[in-house]
């Protein structure tokens, strides 16, 4: 079943359409990367999830119940991390925990164990002193913390990293890999070395749209270019290879770079047996053969050009 | 009722440690004991600055004395330092974000705005309430029993006053983005309020009558009815006031 689902969402500012047609589904126990360019949309997609900002067209639904603008009911199933969380400062970690609790209606006693075994999740246990001394990394751990209170089946987080240092971003992507099989998680980013770490699926946002989807693995199949990159241990060897007239043809690229030959052929499905062939006929060993995956920064930035 | 109950909980810890408390309890604290002192020390003040050979008959002071600096300070400074303390009081939450937090999870709107109001109305009761009572302390330790009429009655009006003024303040923060909206908006309040004073008919509806008579009243020169009108105007404006703050702040988008 699928937690999240987005129908042909439309919104517009003024001159600016910000969602065009946004179709998108997050299934259960997934850890969704949700990327896009700055000002790409994805903080107002996870607006309008949580009812706080209204579309101008198009469906929300969240857990089979459908996301209505200011009276959002959906969002018990809901938890959220905004971007940069802000607490109430003269507050203490456990009294934050508390007063969500109590917002969200739980029982007293399932406040304080659940808020206890959360604080310790994300390392907060040991800091017992108001919020307002604590760093930035601290806050967004506490925010995962607050988010996950009420045993949400939906975890939205909003670039929980960007503004983190190395040590803080490890501290958080570690919590949220953590949670993975308890709860969905829905995570925007413009970094995409913490999606490659963490999520299965991932989903580019690019005017307003979906460019790209799928699981990562899928998504490198999908984009894979029968590219090969061939390593020689002899120059003369490399030259010989690359005049071979089975690689001079049309479809077929070819850029030689010190002992470096990097082939591209188009639409062959074996095209990797085929250059295997051509050395073996040619009695070439070559130190190295490697078959070149696209990385997701190449297949984001050819996407969202 | 619950998000109510829990809200006012938090307003007032938040006021008990970003010091909002402090302040009003020290100010008026501070007003209840010097009331009557200043009462008492004025004419003695006054006379040894006079040069000899020359006399001056001041009065003997009186309670009446001491209420009279009661309620203008309570009316002056009290009232501005009353809304400069709460003045970011919704403004400060909004711009920040940290009602957005709550709201997504599940924080009804009406509630909020009903809980700051109550909280705030709460702290300014005890302040009303403990100045009086230092006041009243003071002026019957240090002053013959004078018979002073409709006293309660008057430091009641200058209470509803406040609690006018601040849902002015409350619903100028609904309207307005920036801390300074509100203020701005209960001091444009408070001014047109004034002006229409101008017209004749207008004073015994208005409700600065509420702090304009007070000393009339505690002096005995009026009674009580001539202020019925302005008291039940009052009243009925600052509900009024609190339910369209409740309608705004609904719609807005945050």
């Amino acid at each position: 079943m699928s937690i999240l689902e987005i129908q042909d969402l439309q919104l517009r500012f003024g001159d600016n359409q910000v969602l065009n047609g946004l179709n998108m589904t997050v299934p259960e126990h997934a850890v969704f990367g949700f990327v896009g360019r700055n000002g790409a949309g994805k903080t107002t997609t996870m607006r309008i999830v949580l009812g706080l900002l209204k579309a101008q067209g198009g469906t929300v639904t969240v857990c089979g119940e459908r996301v209505r603008y200011g009276a959002a009911k959906t969002n018990r199933h809901i938890g959220f991390l905004p971007d940069v969380p802000e607490f109430y400062g003269y507050m203490r970690p456990l009294e934050y925990l508390k007063l969500c609790g109590e917002i969200a209606g739980l029982p007293p006693q399932s406040i304080r164990r659940k808020s206890e075994e959360l604080l310790e999740l994300v390392g907060l246990d040991a800091a017992n002193r108001r919020i307002s001394g604590f760093s930035r990394g601290m806050k967004q751990r506490l925010g995962i913390a607050q988010a996950l209170l009420n045993e949400p089946r939906l975890l939205i987080c909003d670039e929980p990293t960007s503004a983190l240092d190395p040590i803080g971003r490890k501290q958080v992507l570690d919590i949220l890999s953590a949670i993975r099989g308890q709860t969905t998680v829905v995570f925007s980013t413009h970094i995409l070395s913490d999606v490659e770490r963490i999520c299965d699926r991932i989903a580019v946002l690019e005017q307003g749209r979906l460019v790209l989807s799928g699981t990562l693995a899928e998504i490198q199949k999908q984009h894979r270019r029968n590219s090969f990159s061939i390593r020689f241990a002899e120059d003369h060897e490399a030259r010989k290879f690359s005049q071979l007239e089975e690689l001079n043809k049309p479809g077929i690229e070819l850029s030689l770079q010190d002992q470096v030959l990097t082939i591209v052929i188009e639409g062959e499905a074996a095209a990797g047996r085929l250059l295997i062939d051509l050395l073996s006929r040619e009695k070439i060993a070559p130190e190295k053969f490697e078959a070149i995956e696209p990385t997701l920064e190449s297949l984001f930035a050819e996407v969202v050009q | 009722m619950n998000h109510y109950i829990v809200f006012v909980k938090k307003e007032l810890l938040e006021y008990a440690r970003t010091y909002k408390l402090l302040v009003m309890t020290v100010v008026f604290v501070i007003f209840g004991i010097t009331n009557p002192l200043i009462a008492k020390l004025t004419p003695e003040l006054i006379s040894s600055f006079v040069p000899e050979g020359m006399t001056i008959t001041i009065p003997e002071p009186s309670a009446l004395d001491a209420w009279a600096q009661f309620f203008k300070n309570s009316q002056q400074v009290g009232l501005i330092v009353l809304v400069l303390v709460f003045s970011g009081v919704l403004s400060s939450e909004v711009a920040k974000g940290t009602l957005i937090n709550l709201l997504t999870k599940g924080l009804s709107r009406q509630a909020v705005i009903l809980a700051k109001y109550s909280a705030m109305a709460l702290v300014w009761s005890w302040s009303v309430v403990i100045s009086a009572l230092l006041t009243w302390v003071y002026t019957v330790y240090l002053f013959p029993v004078d018979p002073l009429s409709n006293l309660v009655f008057s430091i009641f009006c200058l209470w509803l006053f406040g609690g006018f003024l601040l849902a002015v303040l409350l619903l100028g923060a609904t309207l307005v983005r920036s801390n300074y909206g509100s203020l701005l908006v209960t001091g444009a309040g408070v001014l047109i309020l004034t002006v229409l004073n101008v017209i004749p008919q207008a004073g015994k509806y208005n409700p600065t009558a509420l702090v304009t008579k007070s000393m009339d009243l505690v002096a005995g020169t009026i009674g009580l009815p001539p202020l019925y009108a302005s008291l039940g105007i009052t009243a009925a404006a600052t509900l009024a006031l609190i339910g369209l703050a409740v309608l705004v702040f609904s719609k807005k988008q945050l």
